[in-house]
């Protein structure tokens, strides 16, 4: 019986909560029993990317704390996890004993599709979806992390659902972090093009599995009024026949 | 006038960024530079299959040169001897009109696959000149040696074909080889519209990896290392420049025409 | 630098390419066809793009070892009947040009297109001498003629049209107007074909010089730098002081990387190794050589092993072709020689972090510029690291604190990440302080402060009510659906 760690980052727990919700129902579908420490907190990578090194290591100090004695972590951000797995080692170069604790967890921290892929041998998870979806492959997921088979061997079996690639779907969406709001010209200009690029599919939803790029391609697609939704991978496979559309 | 060449205070500042205190430049030298005589597997390998090279995978190369010389532009034309080819070059001559005037001339090397090609007389019924762009022999002075290039500059920038042979051949890039020499100037295949060049198929190398071998390993090629010149030459110049639009012809030759001799 | 530095208009400068639809059209294109290619051109090799990674330990080993491959390099230069100079300063580089077109009584040279000579701001203090200087590159000459920068490593005019060109040519060269490319490069060729002919001194960069033999070598497509290299009587090559190779056979893994990293080929159109002038028994060629090898600041960098790496790019551009930022703002916006990603990590490196912080910081990271580079460098870690001394300052670059308040706020935000009860009660009230702002379909519209260049364009997610911590035990209790 597989049983799953969940560290649910900030910008899911604080803005995003149904996505966090509907990895719970799927979870719960697929048989995998959970705990949730209600002592996590943030992962430190806003503070990692701005340079703040020694403010990220306090974040990075507390998550090894609260999960370092969890057997499997699971966590619906491909951003988070290469935090946790490329660089919270390098933010203990001076501590060995903390860099020790650091590569252990991150060895067993992994992002919601490489989990249910990877470790589980999942690809059909039962869901369903009517309509045309399109993938945007996140770049710390994909670049970063190598995960870019994963994602679309769950969405392709998910029934009902017909899958179409996006020009550049591996291209930046402009989200960068605090780039967004610090450089918001050239944002808004990335955004954009990935927008054109998920309109020209056809696709009726675009699936991702970071919610710092989604929250960045819907609020651009809100504030212009198209009707593509927006969804986390989570939230695409928590979905069986019968769901209110 | 001597200048001081910073040379030394240049290389400590090099020493004291890498942190390197002790005088290890001899070890470490031994450890960098590679050593000619002891060629890696893989070198060796390389060697052994140009060696073991037969008539058969030659013209292999030769038809994959052709394919690849394709998009570059270079136009490569099999001819069985020196005689064949002259005649070739004598219709390309007939062919072709010059880009700048109209007075038709043609400069060659000073070498001996060349000269075999008699191009003074394959030309003599279409009154074309043949200019040979090397010293003679009969300079001694500094200043007749002065003249004379001043004269070879004059001729090669006037004449619209230049015709050269090659060290080697890459049939993967389409790549002709050239080490300089006093008797093959390096002009006569830049200046003129026209390249024409003749080789034997025996020349002809699979790609830059073999050449590399050669150059590097082989005793024979390697000989006293390489001259104070060498240059690659993959097809006519080219740019994309504006707006990426690829234009063939830039600088230097804007067609390239290799003549293979393969005895056959 | 003696290049005016704009580093620090890269916003200003950012937003006008952005509202360039000229220029975004010719980054479309360039980035569109060539950064795929690249990769395509990557896997078509014999070793596989694994190469990348052969090419890189190949470069460290070199750099590593740069004072006894230099040494090697001027000793076998001078072998082969070349000059060596070593400039410590942009000045000295200069100087020592200045000195030998003087010797040679230079009045008109032709140039290659040289990145480090841009660098040094040769050109104007050529044209100050009274020299003529004629650049030949196709892009670098239309740029010249404009008065402009080059905006791309590998092709400098890519941000002009063909009637652009055509206008430019008409008005500066007295030939009737055209648009046609062919057409165009042909009426250059021959303007530039008696520059070749006339100029006393050629000037070149240097793509890869090979310690080994002794010589500097230039690849090009165009024809002009062996025109540039093989009429004038003197040829001076500029080398930054890294771009050397120890071994002969190290050339062939870095051109075929460098020939599919800049344009997608298997190898550059002409490739030349040059170590000296022939001497009295050659009919032709330069009677002299002179190699200028620069440090501008290179051993600093060299000195920090954090961003030694950097030093192992051979220029190829495919950073540049790959990266999502640079194909948005186009090279001018980065105000210094170097632009895209390798000027992002470089530029800070020489003209100062503090003066050029919006270069590392106006990045997004992607990682796509290290998935090009022909020579596997990881630029986002240098950015990364860039932005570690920004944060905190650094004596050893003279780098002041980007922003306390910034530290101050990123100090909180850890303080509330080590305090779990803080940190729910902090999210807390801000969900309730979001209810003033209004929503349309969920989404804040506006909202200053910090996101409000997030919120002149974007709506905004607001904090949930009710954060998914809360909600967890209640989902964990329901029945499975």
């Amino acid at each position: 019986m597989a049983h799953a760690t969940l560290f649910i980052q900030c910008i899911v727990d604080g803005m995003y909560p149904e996505v966090g919700e509907a990895m719970v129902r799927l979870f719960q579908r697929l048989g995998i029993t959970m705990d949730y420490p209600e002592n996590q907190t943030c992962c430190g990578q806003p503070s990692f990317n701005s340079g703040y090194r020694k403010e990220a290591a306090k974040a990075a100090k507390h998550y090894i704390e609260t999960f370092e004695n969890a057997g499997t972590i699971v966590c619906p951000s491909g951003s988070c996890v290469s935090m946790i797995r490329n660089h919270y080692p390098e933010l203990f170069e001076d501590e060995p004993g903390w860099r020790e604790r650091a590569e252990r967890v991150g060895k067993r921290t992994f992002e919601l599709t490489e989990y249910l892929v990877d470790v589980l041998g999942f690809k059909n998870t039962g869901a369903y979806f009517n309509g045309k979806v399109t993938y945007h492959d996140s770049c710390h997921l994909n670049r970063y992390l190598g995960v870019s088979s994963q994602p679309r061997e769950l969405i392709r079996r998910v029934a009902g659902l017909t899958f179409v690639e996006m020009e550049a779907s591996d291209k930046c969406c402009g989200f960068g972090g605090a780039f967004s709001t610090k450089y918001p010209d050239i944002s808004t200009a990335l955004v954009k093009e990935k927008v054109q690029n998920i309109l020209d599919s056809g696709a009726d939803a675009v699936v991702g599995c970071d919610m710092g790029c989604l929250m960045n391609i819907q609020g651009y697609l809100n504030r212009h009024n198209y009707p593509v939704r927006v969804m986390h991978i989570a939230q695409l496979l928590a979905g069986v026949k019968g769901d209110a559309a | 006038m001597p200048i001081h060449t910073n040379e030394t205070q240049f290389i400590h500042d090099i020493r004291a960024a890498l942190g390197i205190r002790a005088n290890n430049s001899d070890a470490r030298q031994k450890e960098i530079f590679t050593d000619p005589a002891q060629p890696p597997e893989a070198q060796q390998m390389l060697l052994d299959t140009i060696c073991a090279r037969q008539h058969s995978d030659r013209m292999d190369l030769l038809d994959r040169l052709s394919r690849e010389a394709v998009p570059l532009n270079l136009k490569v034309i099999p001819m069985k001897n020196e005689a064949e080819a002259a005649k070739a070059i004598a219709g390309l001559v007939a062919d072709t009109t010059p880009e700048w005037g109209d007075k038709k001339s043609v400069v060659q090397w000073d070498h001996p696959m060349i000269k075999a090609l008699a191009l003074d007389s394959a030309l003599k019924d279409q009154n074309v000149p043949v200019y040979t762009a090397a010293f003679d022999g009969s300079e001694t002075s500094h200043n007749q040696k002065n003249l004379k290039r001043d004269q070879i500059r004059e001729q090669v920038t006037a004449s619209y074909i230049g015709v050269t042979s090659a060290d080697f051949c890459l049939a993967d890039t389409a790549t002709l080889v050239m080490r300089s020499r006093p008797a093959e100037a390096r002009s006569v295949s830049l200046l003129p519209s026209i390249h024409v060049a003749v080789i034997r198929k025996e020349q002809i190398l699979s790609d830059m990896k073999e050449l590399y071998a050669l150059l590097k390993f082989d005793p024979d090629t390697r000989g006293k290392g390489l001259p104070h010149h060498m240059v690659m030459i993959s097809g006519p110049s080219k740019t994309a420049d504006i707006e990426l639009v690829m234009v063939h012809g830039a600088h230097g030759p804007r067609a390239l025409y290799l003549y293979v001799i393969t005895g056959e | 630098m003696s290049d005016e530095i704009l580093t620090d208009k890269y916003v200003e400068n950012s937003t006008r390419a952005i509202e360039d639809d000229i220029l975004q059209g010719a980054l479309g294109k360039i980035q569109s066809g060539l950064a795929k290619a690249t990769q395509a051109s990557y896997r078509q090799l014999d070793e596989g793009p694994e190469l990348r990674m052969t090419a890189h330990d190949i470069r460290e080993k070199t750099i590593n070892n740069l004072d006894v491959v230099l040494t090697q390099l001027a000793a076998k230069v001078r072998e082969n009947g070349g000059k060596v100079y070593f400039a410590k300063t942009a000045e000295q580089a200069v100087a020592y040009t200045l000195d030998v077109a003087r010797q040679f009584k230079v009045k008109q040279v032709v140039k290659g297109k040289s990145m480090v000579s841009e660098e040094i701001g040769l050109n104007p203090a050529l044209e100050a001498q009274g020299i003529e200087v004629n650049e030949t590159d196709l892009g670098e000459y239309i740029i010249q003629v404009a008065g402009e920068k080059p905006s791309h490593i590998i092709a400098p005019a890519i941000h002009k049209t063909r009637e652009q060109v055509g206008r430019l040519f008409a008005e500066h060269l007295g030939v009737p107007y055209t648009d046609d490319p062919p057409e165009l490069t042909r009426i250059a060729r021959k303007a530039l074909r008696d520059k070749f002919l006339q100029a006393d001194m050629g000037i070149s960069g240097c793509n890869l010089a090979c310690a080994e033999t002794g010589h500097m070598t230039v690849v090009s497509n165009e024809g002009n730098i062996r025109m540039s290299t093989t009429l004038p009587r003197v040829h001076v090559a500029i080398m930054g002081m890294e771009r050397v190779v120890a071994n002969l056979e190290d050339h062939d893994i870095l051109f075929r990387l460098l020939s599919r990293g800049a344009a997608a080929q298997k190898l550059g159109g002409c490739v030349s190794y040059i170590g000296g002038p022939g001497g009295p028994d050659f009919p032709d060629g330069p009677e002299a050589f002179h190699l200028v090898i620069l440090d501008n600041g290179r051993s600093r960098i060299l000195a920090d092993p954090k961003f030694r790496e950097i030093l192992y790019c051979i220029r190829c551009s495919a950073c540049l072709n790959a990266c999502p930022v640079y194909g948005k703002i186009g090279g001018h916006a980065y105000g210094a020689t170097y632009c895209g990603p390798i000027g992002a990590v470089l530029t800070p490196l020489m003209v100062g972090m503090n003066k050029a912080k919006d270069l590392c910081l106006g990045e997004t990271l992607c990682g796509a510029c290290r998935q090009a580079c022909s020579v596997n460098i990881d630029l986002p870690r240098m950015l990364l690291e860039l932005r570690y001394r920004l944060a905190y300052g650094d004596d050893d670059w003279q780098t002041k604190q980007v922003s306390p308040l910034e530290k101050t706020i990123h100090q909180a935000w850890a303080f509330l990440a080590g305090h779990p009860a803080l940190y729910r009660a902090f999210l807390k009230a801000g969900a309730m302080g979001q209810k003033v702002f209004p929503k349309y379909r969920g989404m804040i519209r506006k909202m200053p402060g910090p996101v409000v260049g997030w919120t002149r364009d974007r709506d905004i997610q607001p904090l949930a009510h009710t954060p998914f911590r809360e909600r967890f035990k209640t989902l964990s209790s329901k029945k499975v659906r």
